[in-house]
């Protein structure tokens, strides 16, 4: 499994606009990435989840990616998260 | 990471309360699918907390573990294990939590399913034809001309090949390959077999036969203009192709399934399906040809009636034998044709009544042409498309098929040739005009008639009940929401398309797939029955989760997650259950526009990519609780 803890800049946090482009981003692997807040999870292909997860400007969160291709999933999604929150 | 599958697999068993609190359990790519007798038993905090379980959460009725691609099915097989269960499918599943259909009315449907999709094909090909033999009929000398060769040829061609559009959509319909159901269809319609068209006219004796094993019979003769024998030959392939899926070691599974699917659905098609509907087609035949001559007409309005059902089961192609028979014989007059007229044109009535009446705009974009295809002599459209689905018209339309049949055989009319019916019919019973334009008009006008004030648009009922939902935002009256796969309008306002959304992301569907809503009121309601599933502490975007598993995001104006939640108020919080037409939430329109934002409002069904169909029923000015969206 890889992982990296990302502590989010943007101003709005992960709301519906980024989250649908995030939820984009990591369909295009096979690994199963999960976003992880506090106690709280989400699989990254799920909106909703990753909605739900209430991530606000300065939060911590942590991304896990598990699968066949995690290693460049890893890599670009964390690209993802540097570019756009 | 390396993860305990059974250990995870037991740790579930023991939170869900043992066996016998366990329907049924299924997977999906990321989920563990479960039915239990009681939800409500199971500590959900205890199940998330299991190492492997990413998520829990239930809904219709099934309780769903996330825990993830590759994974699940390891989990999967160990539970299954550990519970003593047999593996389901995730439509076992489904038909589990969902109440069971009767029978009959699951076929009807499947029959509807099937054709729905190639129906553009069939309308244009039904009206072509009917143009270009009624031309052909009126004028002789273009019958034999190039022009007619070359239109003929377009226009049969769809028909001609029928069996594999057929079994193309029949495959998607029954989550076979739809390669492999093309190959079907194609087998059933292969050159090398006789023309099902030609084979009436033939002795017995003529048909070839293959012998195999030397004594083991298989007729030569393909299947031309069948429905019903390829839709099960289509669905016997899915079965064989999803048992071997599951049974096919995965290192082989990529040549030994298609082959194995090919060649056993094609032996059992040709060797047992044929002949049994071959044997069923020369007693229907039989059984056509000696009614007609009973008692005074009697006979021949039984068969009016009786006429689409053969048309249905893809018999009437044989008709042409009784009607050659009928020219070949002393008298010389066809009595068959008027009797399949009047079904023929009946059906067009009961198809054109839906049509006018219906108010969804693409049952009516398909029926209106269908009619006029009926009425040029071609009724599969009609049939199968629009009167087969609903029953009611299809009933009506034998009833006026029946009227009109017994009229034309009171009348004695005689037509001296055969081919052609409904209007261009007129050319072939040139010394009866006046009978045969009675005998239609009769027939279309019981039809129309009856059809029009028996069959009621299912769908209005619905949206009653949704409207009624919003009046009284009461629990019991929206349960009929909750059945159907529909979202309805959360906001009163003006419905706009998604492309329109003042917003890019929202416009290119990234999101999902949904409309806008102009707002006129500042309020939300939920769209159906279902649960929060996200709220944001802007307080202006909702997500809620609701039959099949749509998941709808509701996010109030542009741009406004700036607003900080100033000038909304939130009703509900993550997990609350809500009943359709309950308030949400309510915004000032006034100071969202104050603070220079847009107020449209996306309503999106964010995991609009899992539905095979997503289908927009309003547009424009919208109460809250009327039907917007329905998924399938």
């Amino acid at each position: 499994m890889q992982k990296f803890s990302y502590v989010i800049k943007d101003e709005v946090g992960i709301h519906a606009r980024p989250a649908g482009l995030l939820v984009k981003e990591a369909k295009k692997y096979e690994s199963t990435i999960t976003i992880v807040k506090d106690a709280k999870s989400a699989a990254a292909t799920k909106l909703m989840a990753v909605m739900g997860l209430g991530v606000k400007c300065g939060d911590t969160v942590d991304v896990e990616v598990e699968g066949p291709d995690e290693e460049t999933a890893c890599a670009k999604i964390k690209e993802f998260f540097e570019a756009n929150l | 990471m390396a993860m305990d599958y059974a250990k995870c697999a037991k740790e579930i068993y023991d939170t869900l309360g043992g066996r016998s609190n366990l329907v049924s359990a299924a997977h999906c790519a990321t989920r563990l699918r479960l039915v239990t007798v009681d939800n409500s038993k199971i500590d959900m905090k205890k199940l998330e907390n299991i190492d492997g379980v990413k998520g829990v959460f239930s809904n219709n009725g099934q309780l769903q573990l996330i825990i993830g691609t590759g994974t699940v099915n390891k989990v999967y097989e160990e539970f299954l294990n550990v519970s003593g269960m047999t593996a389901a499918t995730k439509e076992e599943v489904k038909a589990a939590a969902a109440a069971q259909q009767p029978l009959f009315k699951r076929m009807i449907k499947a029959l509807g399913d099937v054709f729905v999709p190639i129906l553009p094909a069939i309308v244009a090909s039904g009206l072509m034809m009917g143009l270009v033999e009624a031309l052909g009929k009126a004028i002789p000398s273009f019958a034999g001309s190039d022009w007619y060769g070359i239109l003929d040829l377009m226009a049969n061609t769809a028909f001609t090949f029928l069996p594999v559009l057929i079994a193309v959509s029949a495959a998607r319909v029954f989550g076979g390959n739809i390669f492999l159901g093309a190959v079907i269809g194609m087998i059933m319609i292969h050159p090398s077999l006789i023309n099902a068209w030609s084979v009436g006219s033939m002795d017995a004796a003529e048909i070839p036969v293959w012998r195999l094993f030397g004594f083991f019979p298989i007729r030569q003769v393909g299947y031309q203009g069948h429905v019903i024998p390829v839709i099960i030959a289509v669905w016997l392939m899915c079965v064989i192709e999803k048992w071997l899926h599951k049974h096919v070691p995965e290192m082989i599974d990529l040549f030994v399934t298609p082959l194995c699917t090919v060649l056993v659905t094609a032996f059992i098609t040709l060797g047992i399906i044929g002949p049994i509907f071959s044997t069923a087609e020369s007693y229907v035949l039989e059984f056509a040809g000696w009614i007609i001559t009973v008692g005074h007409g009697v006979g021949a309005m039984i068969m009016g009636a009786l006429y689409p059902l053969t048309v249905v089961c893809g018999i009437h192609h044989m008709y042409n034998v009784i009607e050659a028979g009928m020219l070949s014989a002393a008298d010389g007059l066809n009595i068959w044709m008027p009797i399949a007229s009047a079904a023929n044109f009946a059906q067009g009535a009961a198809c054109l009544a839906v049509g006018l009446k219906s108010k969804n705009l693409k049952t009516k974009s398909v029926a209106i042409p269908s009619s006029l295809s009926a009425a040029l002599g071609i009724t599969e459209p009609a049939i199968f498309g629009v009167n087969l689905r609903f029953v009611k018209p299809l009933v009506c339309g034998m009833v006026g098929g029946a009227a009109g049949a017994l009229l034309g055989s009171i009348f004695h009319i005689g037509a001296t040739s055969y081919g052609v019916t409904g209007i261009p019919g007129f050319l072939i019973t040139l010394d009866y005009t006046v009978q045969y334009a009675i005998v239609l008009a009769v027939a279309f006008g019981v039809s129309f008639v009856l059809t029009w004030f028996i069959w009621k648009e299912e769908t209005e009922e619905t949206e009653e009940t949704g409207k009624a939902a919003s009046d009284t935002t009461t629990a019991s009256e929206s349960e009929t929401v909750q059945s159907e796969k529909a979202l309805f309008a959360p906001i009163k306002g003006n419905i706009i398309n998604r492309q329109a959304i003042p917003d890019e992301t929202f416009a290119a569907g990234v999101l999902g797939d949904g409309v806008g809503i102009e707002p006129e009121v500042g309020e939300v309601v939920a769209p159906f029955d279902g649960e929060i599933s996200s709220v944001t502490d802007t307080r202006h975007a909702v997500g809620i989760t609701g039959p099949g598993e749509m998941e709808v995001l509701i996010h109030v104006g542009i741009d406004t997650v700036n607003m900080n939640g100033d000038g909304f108020e939130l009703f509900v919080s993550e997990g609350d259950k809500v009943k359709a037409g309950q308030k949400l939430m309510t915004f000032d329109i006034a100071k969202i526009k104050a603070a220079g934002y847009s107020t449209t409002t996306a309503v999106l069904l964010t995991n609009s990519d899992d539905y095979p169909e997503f289908k927009i029923v309003k547009t424009g000015k919208t109460n809250t609780m009327e039907k917007v969206f329905t998924i399938e």
